[in-house]
């Protein structure tokens, strides 16, 4: 078992050597890393967003090779059966809903309502929503001219928002970054704390902080003068952003 | 030059089925030829591209114009997906169709009226491609449009697996300055 955690562990930190991950990145993306080497990285992707940007700029590179290609139509039939998929998995225009019938606007049925809404809430408090179930987040955070400058993590096993700063951001001795969460809807942003200018950061989160994440819709990094921590929003320039999705579910 | 397909995947992000409609019937020729040499027969190429579709339909959201263009996107996510399944299905050699080999097409010296419309990025990919050795280059375009393994591309251009292996490896990096 210890030779099987060495193993991983050795394997990590030979990925987290900047060189050696963007050679393995490129042959990844251009398919000549196979089998068991490709699968291994494949694994190694789904914990190390950094590896997965990486891989991601490379595959965008080498893709552009398929408009050399010549022409091939597909049997009609493709288009059929992505078209029936579509359909089945589109919502059907929805008759008139049952809450509007007369039954409803007659005011019959709004103390049945009552009674059935506060049973499920009492009955079933675990109310689940598929943002609920989400286990991790992350966001890939890019500077203003598009570049992938880092990478967050946001974990419900061990409460944490980690920040890796891929590349580092020059930053004034008499200045510092910080991380915020912007909600969906606008409104007023939860400052998450300072993160470092190069390498990883580790932010402990807590549980209401972890359950408003359904809520945020992008991360930001912003540059903020040393020891003026008390602004409740963004003052300084904003250097980084990504939008905020569920990693798995 | 202009992204002429990213309004249309951003439309169908938005739930827009005739502009996926549209962005299926302008980019589908295209990604065909991908899956056909990639999985070696029409069969498998079919059952590729309408996977590929589905999951370009499903993650269209995911596409974002600030970091590429949306048919390298599309195709990306195609060429995943036959990668999968030629893991999955162990394609023989034996099963590929004749018409798919060889890389003609992908000689830009022999239609040089043609350039005009390729995009930016892959004159710079060619670019960088150019500076490699014959071998090193055509060893990096089989892997990338055929999917071939080492010891398939060793069968092909007569050499040892060794050679072969550090031809794609000292290409890869030989090219990555340029590419960054």
């Amino acid at each position: 078992m210890s030779n099987v955690n060495n193993n991983t562990n050795n394997a990590t930190k030979r990925y987290q050597n900047p060189e050696l991950f963007e050679q393995l990145a490129i042959e990844y993306a251009v398919g000549s890393m196979q089998g068991r080497a490709r699968k291994r990285f494949e694994a190694l992707m789904e914990t190390h967003f950094y590896l997965r940007a990486v891989v991601d700029a490379y595959e965008n590179k080498f893709a552009s090779l398929v408009e050399l290609l010549p022409d091939a139509q597909p049997s009609n039939q493709v288009w059929k059966n992505i078209d029936a998929h579509v359909q089945a998995s589109t919502p059907q225009e929805e008759k008139t809903p049952w809450w509007k019938t007369n039954f409803f606007k007659q005011g019959f049925g709004m103390a049945a309502m009552a009674v059935i809404v506060s049973a499920v809430l009492l009955l079933n408090p675990m109310t689940i929503t598929p943002e609920a179930t989400a286990t991790v987040y992350s966001a890939v955070l890019e500077s203003d001219s598009h570049e992938a400058m880092a990478v967050t993590k946001i974990q419900k096993s061990d409460m944490t928002l980690s920040v890796d700063i891929m590349k580092k951001v020059n930053v004034p001795d008499n200045m510092e970054l910080t991380l915020w969460c912007h909600p969906k809807d606008g409104g007023m942003p939860m400052k998450m704390g300072i993160i470092s200018e190069a390498g990883k950061t580790n932010i402990k989160i807590s549980k209401k902080e972890w359950q408003d994440m359904r809520n945020v819709g992008h991360l930001a990094i912003s540059i903020e003068h040393k020891g003026e921590n008390t602004a409740k929003k963004p003052t300084g320039k904003i250097l980084l952003q990504g939008r905020l999705s569920t990693a798995s579910l | 030059m202009e992204d002429i397909y990213a309004e249309l995947l951003q439309k169908t992000a938005a739930g827009d089925q005739l502009a996926f409609k549209k962005l299926y019937e302008a980019t589908s020729p295209k990604l065909m030829s991908l899956c056909l040499r990639l999985m070696r027969t029409e069969a498998l190429a079919e059952d590729v591209l309408q996977e590929g579709f589905i999951k370009v339909w499903e993650k269209a959201d995911s596409f974002s114009p600030g970091k590429g263009r949306a048919l390298t996107w599309m195709s990306t996510v195609i060429r995943n997906k036959g990668l999968d399944k030629l893991r999955s299905l162990k394609t023989k050699a034996a099963e590929t169709e004749i018409q798919y080999e060889g890389l003609e097409f992908s000689s830009t010296d022999l239609q040089p009226d043609n350039l005009e419309d390729l995009s930016q990025d892959l004159k710079g990919l060619m670019a960088c491609l150019d500076q490699l050795k014959p071998d090193q280059k055509e060893c990096i375009l089989l892997s990338y449009y055929y999917g071939h393994t080492h010891q398939e591309l060793a069968d092909k251009m007569g050499r040892s697996l060794g050679t072969i292996k550090a031809w794609i490896r000292r290409g890869l990096e030989d090219i990555r300055p340029c590419l960054t």
